[in-house]
């Protein structure tokens, strides 16, 4: 059988083969890595759908794949390879279900089409979807038996379209991706040396332009006293150490900003420029910024407000390890309601995040620092947390973002050794 | 001599050139239609399709009648006269042939009679009657066709050893005919010989008869064969033909055991072969393959870029409305009608008695091509109405996608198979669903009820047939 580059995701159609994990001949186990694919702000793992002896491989190093597209092929192996597992189900017969219209019409319960079933759809719409250019394997069937009819073909025009006009919505996004007009040559000044921007580098870039050029930010400073905070955790780090992982101020800081959310749901939001709407949640998922050899990248926390000190420390734990392995699925990395910048392993005080929509707030912590402080009356010395909030002035006002801060700050100092113990 | 100059022409007038020439005369070109036989119409209509229907019409009229004995209506042997039997069947093709002369003339294509040879990509050399014409073409449709395959070994140069051309002249009804190639062709023209009064032996080499067509729809074949042909020897082969006087005589082998026998006649129905020599295509840019048919791309496009092609000389399956059909496409892209052509399946049917007929996926090609299925079979034992014609030896089956419910294919033996299969081509090309199938309501008592009742037998809940849902 052929295997094609499943979907990755919403957004996502293609990617760049940064790693080939099999060659032909190889034997591989259903599920075994096959080739890691660098695409949007995370490189994935592409598994074997079955169990089989790789037989070709079509693509090398460097090349760029899309969805549906043929990767490898793998030989039916007598006695590992009965029926298709039911997990290689998704990947095999991806054309057809998994492709991105999926969020269009709500036909669930259709079965895909086989391998080497044609689509379905009457001949007079095959003629036109030829004609039109339009790939049937990527429409989404509404009719029995999986049959594609002209409403679907309406549909998917529709969304090509909204696709292709997405971009246009931010006319100074788009021409801020195109290439400098005029080309410096560096060279005439010294010694230099190139290296072409990697897919991961590129999306940032035009997410960070996206987001700066559509979002006014406004960017509030404070400090917050973490003196009591980093006493209570030199005290119960080694619990924490026993549980295999470890208390750091990240975990603290996830833990006070989904309180503080809960608290002030604005700032767990989003604005619906179509509908006019700002989308307020319920839930509470937090991305965490972390820095990588390759690039940024933010995967998600899910349910920060429901988790305990515990559980936030090993899931930072293991996203940060998943990031910097470059292993953080498509789906990690979506649905997050507000991002958590810590640079304070690094170092820096305060630093001016940008928003990462469609979210509406961004917390941006610096290194923590002895400073001499006033308390009642007295010169201090505390340990000082440099702590920034940049946020959407179009969904928030400067009062609620220091209402915000002011509770934020009182989370982070508040902690008591209930909350920690474990 | 000045060349005529046209936008097009259509080389070969078949059922593929002559719909060629008529499509693209409809979209406003400037056509010439080029015919080597004085009429026009091809294999299918003067020496393929129509007369073997035509004689196997006849043939049915002369088994029907001997098959009513039972029904208490006998009647006496019948009278056979060939000269009639034959000038009602030229009178058939007569009539074909000038209603696509007449077409022709309606619609402004000129039609010239006369042997075409390429002078190069653009230029056609034309022998005429009265004489040499140059035509030069901005795009020519390649439709010569095919001939039936006539190997060296078997042509003795005795007219007692036939192809179909031969055969369906009907010049006499020999006592023995030994028939070699147990294809479509073969099978439909000892049914013809068999109803007139031969004996019939057929030899095929391989190990049934109609391949191509799914075991289980050439068995019925075979059980006739076998009650009205003298013998039907597969896996046989014929190693030596020569005139023995008034007869043939064969040495052939089967199993190991070589056999000498005689023959009246001997109809040599073993495939047929592309016309493409004497093209003059070594002129051209177009491509033969190594058995000499043209090659095409799915735009009917030879290597060529002013050269199409159609029909049996662009290979594949070699049946009139495949040609048709490639016709349309040619022309569609000559013309810029469309960009390219969507696969179409092609419905096949084998006029032997009982018919044979199929669409779309195969059982054989689903197990070839790794594609899961479910077969649902509707014998027609059960229908009332193969029952009031005493053909019960009849089969209804859909080949159905077990996820989807699609069905994918539809084969079909029995009497008027050939007009039945004609509702599955509609059913695979629309995308229809077993259950699609079963909620339309099909007339009673008619055969078509078998399609409805065979997607109801997928169901579990066929109304006259008890077969549970595996």
């Amino acid at each position: 059988m052929d295997v094609k580059l499943p979907n990755l995701g919403e957004g996502a159609d293609s990617g760049t083969v940064v790693n080939l994990l099999v060659k032909a001949g190889d034997t591989v186990t259903a599920g075994q890595g096959l080739l890691e694919l660098e695409s949007e702000k995370a490189v994935a793992t592409i598994p074997a759908p079955e169990a089989g002896v790789v037989s070709q491989v079509f693509i090398k190093v460097g090349d760029k794949v899309s969805v549906g597209q043929r990767l490898l092929a793998i030989g039916g192996n007598a006695g590992a390879a009965p029926a298709p597992a039911p997990a290689a189900a998704p990947v095999a017969k991806a054309p057809v279900v998994a492709q991105p219209v999926a969020v269009e019409a709500p036909v669930a319960d259709l079965p895909p089409a086989q391998p080497g079933v044609e689509p379905t759809a009457s001949p007079s719409i095959r003629r036109m979807a030829r004609e039109l250019g339009i790939d049937l394997t990527q429409v989404r069937p509404s009719e029995r038996g999986g049959r594609i009819v002209i409403a679907d073909v309406r549909a998917y025009i529709a969304r090509l379209q909204s696709l292709a006009a997405a971009p246009k919505a931010t006319p100074a996004a788009a021409a801020a991706e195109k290439p400098a007009a005029e080309r410096v040559d560096f060279s005439k000044w010294g010694e230099i040396s190139k290296k072409p921007m990697s897919m991961l580098r590129k999306v940032i870039a035009r997410r960070m332009t996206e987001n700066w050029n559509a979002i006014p930010h406004v960017t509030q400073f404070d400090e917050a006293d973490i003196t009591a905070l980093l006493e209570l955790r030199k005290k119960f780090a080694p619990a924490y150490e026993a549980k295999g992982t470890r208390l750091t101020l990240t975990s603290f800081a996830l833990k006070a900003v989904a309180a503080t959310l809960k608290k002030h749901p604005i700032f767990n939001s989003s604005l619906d420029e179509a509908a006019e709407e700002i989308v307020l949640k319920e839930y509470v998922h937090l991305g965490l910024a972390v820095d990588t050899d390759a690039g940024l990248i933010v995967p998600v926390i899910r349910d920060a407000d429901k988790k305990s000190l515990l559980e936030l420390s090993k899931d930072i734990e293991e996203f940060a390890k998943k990031a910097r392995d470059r292993k953080v699925s498509g789906d990690e990395l979506k649905g997050g309601t507000f991002t958590i910048s810590n640079q304070g392993g690094i170092g820096g005080a305060h630093f001016t995040p940008i928003v990462n929509k469609p979210e509406v707030a961004i917390l941006g912590l610096g290194k923590g620092t002895l400073k001499a402080v006033v308390r009642e009356k007295q010169i201090v010395q505390r340990m000082m947390l440099p702590l920034a909030i940049s946020y959407d002035h179009r969904v928030i006002d400067g009062g609620s973002a220091a209402r915000f801060t002011v509770d934020l700050l009182a989370a982070i100092e508040g902690f008591t050794e209930k909350d920690v113990a474990l | 001599m000045e060349p005529t100059k046209t936008e097009i022409v259509v080389v070969g007038a078949g059922p593929g050139g002559y719909a060629a020439a008529f499509y693209a005369a409809d979209l406003g070109k400037k056509v010439i239609l080029l015919e080597r036989d004085p009429k026009l119409g091809g294999v299918c209509l003067n020496r393929g399709c129509i007369p073997s229907k035509a004689l196997l019409y006849a043939a049915h009229t002369i088994t029907g009648a001997k098959e009513s004995a039972h029904r208490g209506i006998t009647f006496a042997a019948p009278q056979i006269e060939l000269d009639k039997l034959r000038a009602w069947k030229d009178s058939i093709i007569a009539k074909l042939s000038g209603g696509i002369t007449q077409l022709a003339s309606k619609r402004g294509v000129t039609v010239i009679h006369g042997r075409g040879y390429f002078e190069g990509s653009n230029t056609l050399r034309v022998e005429t009657e009265a004489g040499q014409q140059f035509i030069s073409y901005e795009h020519a449709i390649v439709a010569v066709g095919s001939k039936p395959a006539l190997p060296k070994a078997f042509d003795l140069g005795n007219p007692r050893v036939m192809t179909s051309t031969e055969a369906l002249e009907i010049e006499e009804i020999p006592e023995k005919l030994l028939v070699i190639g147990g294809g479509y062709i073969g099978m439909e023209l000892g049914t013809v010989y068999a109803a007139l009064g031969s004996k019939i032996t057929v030899i095929e080499a391989l190990d049934s008869i109609l391949m191509g067509a799914d075991p289980d729809l050439a068995r019925p074949v075979m059980a006739y064969a076998k009650k009205n042909f003298s013998e039907v020897r597969v896996k046989a082969k014929v190693l030596k033909m020569s005139t023995a006087g008034k007869q043939i005589k064969v040495i052939s082998e089967h199993e190991g055991v070589q056999k000498e026998e005689l023959y009246d006649r001997v109809l040599v129905s073993v495939g047929r072969a592309p016309n493409s020599e004497d093209l003059g295509l070594e002129n051209t840019k177009a491509k033969l393959d190594e058995k000499g048919f043209l090659v095409v791309n799915d735009k009917q496009q030879t290597s060529d870029p002013a050269i199409y092609a159609i029909g049996d000389i662009a290979g594949g399956v070699m049946l009139a409305h495949k040609a048709s059909r490639e016709a349309r496409t040619a022309v569609e892209i000559i013309t810029g009608e469309a960009t390219g052509a969507d696969k179409a399946i092609i419905p096949a049917v084998v006029f032997t008695d009982p018919e044979v007929a199929w669409c779309g996926l195969t059982e054989a090609e689903a197990k070839a091509k790794g594609i899961e299925i479910s077969v649902a079979k509707f014998p027609w034992g059960a229908s009332g109405r193969a029952l009031t014609f005493d053909r019960t030896d009849g089969m209804t089956k859909l080949i159905i996608d077990p996820a989807t419910e699609r069905v994918l294919g539809v084969g079909i033996v029995g009497h008027g198979a050939g007009e039945l299969v004609a509702e599955g081509v509609l059913a695979v090309e629309m995308g229809a669903t077993a259950k699609d199938l079963s909620l339309c309501v099909h007339p009673h008592p008619t055969l078509s009820e078998t399609l409805m009742e065979s997607a109801e037998v997928f169901y579990g809940h066929a109304t006259h047939v008890f077969a549970r849902k595996k």
